[in-house]
């Protein structure tokens, strides 16, 4: 087979993946022929996304990666990675007003400084090959942002940043490094997002999608392109996934 | 915890949207001029802070009036 389009002979590790966007990234990138070890906090529903995952030689690693020692370890076990995919993160909507040291670590350190870490530790232990494809989950609401979203939004603009930097430091590995950046997705965490305003809130902006809100797959399936060599030339770049959300009243 | 009024003190000290006086135990807060869902987020971010008590937007609608609201959170800080 001739075409590009396809995970054949490459392993892919995939962050947050015990659920979500995340979890639903593992299964699309096996089925389309990848290698996946996937890595989250939760043993119990980690072990779900594995058993969902039906080809290939798999792994998972329960790691609480905010835990340095964890991640080192995580790290340590990997074997040389064609892709990675961070997909840990938190919401937490909390207006300027009240915000605190302790708000702002508990954000930061979940949806930004591990993801750094992690990249820290993965090119240092030289598990990272030539021509890798990283992916980072993040949100519209990264150059969008919306009340109340200092950290939320911070975190994820902070991350798209990175993400080009990668591109510049690891050139000479020609690594890749690509965003995806999401609106409304249905996951465990929009269910969060539910609980945190009011069913009519989030029915007033569930209107305003022409296409409605998205699925995981219609995020991972962005995903496998980014990690399979049909995007070879695409890097420092981000992908809006909104349902034609952004383009206002219709 | 401490009583409603003093409850109701903090409330129109800290939001700036609230003028002292505004509020009584049985004002129906949501339905005060200038209610907004950002409001709500700092109803619960003040909450969160004060009293380290967290609520979500769902126990929030279904408070009617600042006594309700103060009894969740009473409710929840035993």
């Amino acid at each position: 087979m001739s075409t590009p389009f396809h995970l054949h002979n490459k392993v892919i590790l995939v962050t947050g993946a015990s659920s979500g966007i995340g979890k639903q990234i593992a299964i699309s990138a096996n089925e389309m022929g990848a290698d996946v070890i996937i890595t989250g906090r939760s043993k119990e529903r980690l072990e779900e996304t594995f058993k969902s995952l039906k080809k290939g030689n798999n792994g998972q690693l329960i790691a609480d990666l905010q835990n340095q020692e964890e991640l080192n370890q995580l790290v340590e076990s990997l074997p040389e990675l064609d892709g990675i995919v961070h997909c840990a993160g938190i919401v937490k909507p909390f207006p300027i007003k009240f915000l605190t040291q302790e708000k702002i670590t508990e954000t930061f350190d979940v949806n930004y400084s591990i993801q750094l870490l992690l990249m820290a530790q993965i090119s240092r232990k030289k598990k990272l090959k030539k021509n890798a494809s990283i992916v980072f989950s993040s949100s519209i609401s990264a150059a969008h942002p919306h009340k109340g979203g200092a950290l939320y939004s911070g975190s994820k603009a902070a991350l798209e940043s990175f993400s080009k930097v990668i591109v510049l430091e690891f050139s000479y590995l020609k690594v890749r490094s690509n965003c995806i950046a999401s609106a409304m997705v249905k996951t465990p965490m929009y269910e969060y997002a539910q609980q945190q305003g009011t069913k009519e809130q989030m029915d007033e902006h569930v209107n305003k999608y022409p296409l409605g809100v998205g699925l995981p797959e219609d995020v991972s399936n962005a995903a496998v392109f980014l990690l399979s060599d049909a995007s070879r030339w695409m890097t420092g770049q981000t992908i809006t996934l909104d349902g034609g959300f952004l383009l206002g009243d219709f | 915890m401490e009583d409603i009024f003093e409850f109701i003190k903090k409330i129109e000290f800290e939001i700036d949207e609230i003028d002292e006086g505004m509020l009584q135990p049985e004002t129906n807060y949501r339905e005060m001029e200038g209610w907004s869902s950002m409001l709500g987020l700092i109803f619960i971010a003040l909450i969160d802070t004060e009293y380290d008590v967290t609520i979500n937007g769902e126990e929030l609608i279904n408070c009617a009036t600042i006594q309700d609201l103060y009894d969740v959170v009473k409710a929840k800080k035993q």
